[in-house]
């Protein structure tokens, strides 16, 4: 069966309501993030930046439904995550998130093809081969599709990470630090290739980074401290990606 | 490609773990993910091939050492039932179950004189007149060779070789029985059974059934006892025992007494008994090793594959879905190491079968049962997939944001299903020690002790960890203080390798102790006050002489006892007389359960005895012994063996009237005893207090220790000729063949525990291995800072040392408790000190333990850093 699935572009892909996360460590009460607001639109791109230990991945795993909540509230997608079972929220994940990381996460023993099938075939798809196969190839891997990751170079390895995370065009993207283990050549390269198929899919990204030049290239920049959001200011580009 | 995208519709993901484990992605899943794992995966089923093959081994040796042991108690009776009766045993006794009879043999034994032709000499003996091929399943042994075989066919007398000596006849010469003059056909020696315990203290002749007439001493009239001996067809023990069970029902009623080798095993003591729950322990003990060896293998997998459960579950797979995968791999591994296992086990088997022929009993097979290695193989496979279940369980501990940070999530569920998963553990233990042979008490109490020592070495090492944690200082050397440190910082195998490893000291030196246990049950006192031979028929006034006479000849007076004959007239109240109907007496309570009293014991003749003080083969478990002085007109207060008061249905205080000799005496149980009637010295149903017996009618029982059958033959020719009317019974022949039997018991303890041994060290030395990548990847960033090959293999052995001294000592302790419980509630004797065991387990396991860091710091050492870093990487 065919669907066709239309991006509402007035409603947000994700809000965020007075999000806390705090720490128990014996009787001292650590706050990770403090009361945190964020909207972000559907094919908007948002990167948020800030000093280390004040919160950005810590804030996109629980916008990812990665990790509970102090309090504050999740919606993503038009589902509050707090009212989710754990499984709910994998299904959700397969359904509309993509993930891309620092240290890539592929997992060990799958081939870089099989690995980018993987999120098709948990949601029972059976004729993704050549779309994950057509990726591949889209990020310069054509040739290297039964390789294992420990026989591809880091940026190669977060290149399939990337043909994983829109093998299932996902409706937003959560990229912590994908540039973090690159070196600058090669991050130019995946990122370029990142915001083209961010751009082509109409999905919405949250950028983590610590890079000043990856953080301009998203149309708006979130800056951290201490676990709260500072006041906030536009990228180069005054108004979301539209399709 | 565009924001509106084409979607095919996928198909929902199953919701339940069942349909998630028959899901084709998963299976798919679990063949990929073992990819660059498969040599490791081996090697981890080949340690749980080593679990099970211990198991099928112990298992597959017990069930046919257990047959062979059951063969062992036939040969004590010579047949699977014997029918015993004073009338002839009519035919189609059996009913349906004659079907099932492969053979069976007629006696009719009875006392009588005989002696060579001459006259001059006579003797008491027990004849016994036999038809059929009995003893069933007995070698027996006889002088010259075949003469017992040919005693079927030929007339003839076959004889004990003290009659020989005392007769001063031989082998082809001739001895009259009645009025038959026979030819001794041969002289026996051992293999036949006794007719009873002590075939009414004579020695016994066997004649043929159809020579009995011949004699003149078979009339109707005569005192003799009619015996048929069943063969069952049947292969196995159980389906014996449940043939013989169905007999005892359809003859219930019926005026004969019906015997199995179990009866008779009661003369061999609980030492068999004892054999077979050792065999039991040793089989849950391997187990139990097993399921460590197995949980020790997949931890060390599942801790490998956690990362790639988190990309999983961020990918959006749900968590019972990643649960399948793992769960798939693991009972793949079990079915692998089950199959292996249990081949392993058969050859195992075969191997100590034929190296240990010659010590094992008869009939042990050297190949093993298909079935016993299917059902080994069949537990092999449940118990991996069972103890796989608590490793397994971190994946449900497993957060997808472990992706992102290396924080634990908690999980509200783990430990709910971590208790779970205890509980089924323990009810496997439980039903596996169930089948064993323990009642469901014993086997609860048994799952129960491993509970506790299970949760004490889980204590130990939360203790060891708080302790270490407290006590490291900075100012400590560094390595010292390294090696102590890696006890209690994250990622620590404290927990794990004084569960592994105190759980291994504590089985296997459980096993040990209860060895030692059941060891000296099975030990027979052949000490010089245990006697062999008994004379019989003593006149009180010719109790001096026989003593003078024993001293002469440098013989011992063991015991010399008094002994008055006497039957049950009533019991509380109830008359019980076998020629009259059971009518209860006038004042008679009604007594529902009167029908349930074994005839046998009503009518028989019961042999009591008069004393003061009890017996060293005594023991008081109800009531007090009689007093000294009795009160002649209260009813007499005497002790009554509890098996006999079980059967009678009497407890302390209820009156029996026994008929001594025509005057009737009214009794009152004082005191129950239990008597180990697998001592040899003289033994009592009933014992009177002195003062009430003294003039009835009565003579003496005394018994002497003869050293051989030379001293043996001289004391019956000196009693013939000095004290005709009294005979000397040897009982050497049956001592020799209940030690024999005890020694081949002996034997196969001895061989399972050396086995539970040789298998439970390889798989304690698996498990201590299974934390080692966390400790070379450590080790290899010290080397990688600098570290020399000395600090990096002293910081590892310090803290394996200490790991291995703590786990055996927390095992040592655990053991020491079970050894102590097991000899109060189980063996009921008191339990000895073994310091040896106790400190080879101490070096042993710290030696053990230390050869596992030598191990790891050695892979660590040899290879450049790089090398073990990006293996260990990847």
């Amino acid at each position: 069966m065919v669907e066709t699935i239309p991006a509402n572009p007035d409603r947000p892909v994700l809000e965020v309501r007075g999000l806390t996360k705090t720490y128990q460590d014996g009787e001292n009460t650590l706050t990770v993030l403090d009361h945190v607001d964020l909207q972000v639109m559907p094919a908007e791109t948002c990167a948020i930046i800030g000093p280390s230990g004040s919160g950005k991945t810590t804030l996109l795993g629980l916008c990812a439904g990665l990790d509970d909540a102090t309090s504050g509230t999740v919606c993503l997608d038009g589902q509050s995550l707090e009212n989710l079972t754990q499984n709910a929220r994998a299904a959700l994940r397969g359904k509309s998130i993509g993930f891309v990381f620092q240290n890539f996460q592929l997992i060990p023993t799958l081939t870089a093809l099989e690995n980018v099938l993987i999120p098709l075939e948990l949601q029972g798809q059976t004729l993704g081969r050549s779309t994950a196969q057509a990726l591949l190839e889209r990020v310069g891997l054509g040739k290297r599709l039964t390789h294992y990751p420990h026989q591809l170079s880091g940026g190669e390895q977060q290149r399939v990470a990337l043909a994983r995370a829109f093998v299932r065009p996902p409706k937003i993207l959560f990229a912590d630090e994908p540039t973090g283990n690159l070196d600058s050549e090669t991050s130019a390269i995946l990122v370029d290739i990142l915001f083209e198929l961010n751009r082509e899919n109409g999905t919405a990204l949250i950028l983590v980074t610590h890079d000043p030049s990856l953080a301009a290239r998203a149309d708006r920049i979130v800056r951290m401290q201490s676990g709260r959001i500072l006041p906030e200011h536009r990228g180069p580009q005054a108004s979301p990606a539209r399709p | 490609m565009s924001a509106t995208v084409n979607r095919v519709e996928p198909e929902a993901l199953p919701q339940s773990f069942l349909r998630a484990l028959l899901h084709p992605w998963t299976w798919r899943m679990a063949w990929r993910d073992t990819r660059s794992q498969r040599s490791r995966l081996a090697l981890y089923a080949l340690s749980i091939a080593i679990g099970i093959c211990a198991l099928t081994a112990i298992y597959s040796l017990k069930s046919t050492v257990q047959e062979a042991i059951n063969l062992q108690g036939k040969s004590l009776l010579g047949a699977d039932l014997r029918i015993s009766s004073r009338r002839p045993i009519p035919d189609g006794l059996l009913g349906d179950l004659a079907g099932r009879v492969r053979a069976g043999s007629r006696e009719t034994s009875f006392s009588s004189m005989i002696g060579p032709p001459s006259g001059d000499r006579t003797k008491l003996v027990q004849v016994r007149a036999l038809e059929g091929g009995y003893p069933f399943g007995n070698t027996v042994e006889c002088e010259p060779q075949g003469s017992w075989e040919r005693l079927r066919n030929t007339s003839g007398i076959v004889v004990e070789p003290s009659l020989l000596e005392e007769f001063g006849t031989s082998v082809g010469q001739t001895l009259k029985v009645g009025t038959l003059e026979l030819p001794i056909l041969g002289v026996v020696s051992n293999g036949v059974p006794r007719s009873n315990r002590f075939s009414g203290f004579a020695p016994e002749v066997f004649i043929r059934l159809a020579d009995l007439p011949a004699t003149g001493l078979a009339g109707e009239q005569s005192l003799a006892y009619h015996h048929l001996a069943v063969d069952w067809e049947a292969s196995t023990e159980p389906e014996r025992a449940s043939l013989s069970s169905k007999a005892r029902e359809a003859l219930a009623g019926k005026s004969v007494q019906v015997q199995t080798p179990e009866d008779r095993k009661e003369s061999i003591g609980e030492g068999l008994d004892r054999s077979k729950e050792f065999l039991g322990i040793s089989a849950l003990a391997a187990l139990l090793l097993g399921g460590i060896g197995v949980a020790g293998a997949i931890h060390t997998h599942i801790q490998k594959r956690l990362p790639s459960v988190a990309v999983l579950l961020c990918l959006g797979c749900p968590s019972h879905f990643a649960f399948a995968i793992y769960f798939i791999q693991a009972a793949a591994m079990g079915l692998l190491g089950a199959v292996l296992g249990a081949l392993a086990g058969g050859l195992a088997h075969s191997l100590v079968v034929h190296l240990a022929a010659g010590s094992l009993p008869i009939a042990v097979n050297l190949i093993p049962s298909p079935g016993i290695l299917l059902l080994t193989a069949a537990a092999g496979f449940a118990i991996c997939c069972a103890f796989a279940l608590m490793p397994l369980l971190g994946i449900q501990n497993v957060s997808p944001a472990a992706t992102l940070f290396q924080r634990p999530a908690p999980n509200p569920r783990a430990n709910v299903l971590r208790s779970a998963v205890c509980a089924l553990l323990a009810a496997m233990v439980w039903g596996v020690t169930l089948l064993n042979g323990a009642g469901p008490l014993r086997a609860a109490a048994i799952t129960g002790f491993m509970v506790v020592a299970f949760a004490c070495l889980a204590a130990t090492a939360a203790g060891l960890i708080r302790l270490t944690r407290a006590l490291v200082r900075p100012t400590w050397p560094y390595l010292p203080r390294q090696g102590i440190s890696n006890l209690f910082r994250p990622h620590n195998q404290t927990l794990l390798v004084t569960l592994s490893l105190g759980l291994g000291v504590f089985l296997l030196l459980s096993t040990w102790f209860i060895r030692g246990q059941v060891l000296n049950q099975l030990k027979l006192d052949t000490s010089l006050h245990t006697p062999n031979v008994y004379l019989i028929d003593v006149q009180p006034d010719q109790a001096d002489t026989i003593k003078s006479m024993l001293g002469r000849l440098g013989l011992p007076t063991i015991e010399d006892t008094p002994m008055v004959t006497m039957r049950i007239e009533t019991v509380k109240g109830m008359r019980l007389s076998p020629l009259e109907a059971k009518q209860p007496a006038p004042d008679a309570q009604p007594d529902t359960q009167r029908q349930e009293v074994p005839r046998w014991v009503m009518e028989r003749e019961y042999r009591s005895t008069y004393r003061d003080h009890l017996n060293s083969t005594e023991t008081i478990v109800a009531g007090e012994w009689p007093p000294q002085k009795v009160d002649p007109n209260e009813a007499i207060p005497i002790s009554v063996e509890q098996k006999l008061a079980k059967d009678l249905r009497v407890e302390i205080g209820d009156e029996i009237v026994m008929d001594v000799q025509g005057v009737p005496m009214r009794t009152r149980v004082a005191c129950l005893r239990k008597v180990d009637w697998s001592r040899f010295n003289l033994n009592f149903f009933m014992v009177f207090p002195p003062g009430v017996l003294e003039t009835a009618p009565q003579f003496h029982l005394m018994t002497t220790r003869v050293p051989d059958a030379a001293s043996s033959g001289q004391l019956q020719r000196t009693l013939f000729k000095e004290i005709p009317n009294v005979s000397a019974v040897d009982l050497t022949s049956l001592l020799q063949t209940i030690s024999k039997l005890l020694k081949k018991a002996s034997n196969v303890i001895e061989l399972l525990s050396a086995f539970t041994l040789f298998a439970g060290v390889p798989i304690l030395i698996a498990a201590v291995l299974g934390g080692r990548e966390q400790r070379v990847r450590e080790s290899v960033l010290l080397r990688t800072l600098g570290a020399s090959e000395q600090q990096v293999r002293t910081i590892l052995l310090i803290e394996y040392t200490t790991l291995g001294a703590l786990s055996a000592t927390a095992g040592g302790g655990l053991s020491w408790i079970a050894h102590l419980a097991a000899a109060k509630w189980i063996f009921k004797a008191p339990a000895q000190f073994e310091p040896l065991p106790l400190l080879f387990a101490f070096v042993g396991c710290c030696l053990l333990s230390m050869i596992a860091g030598i191990l790891i710091g050695r892979g660590v050492c040899s290879r450049p850093p790089l090398e073990v870093l990006r293996q260990t990487a990847s």
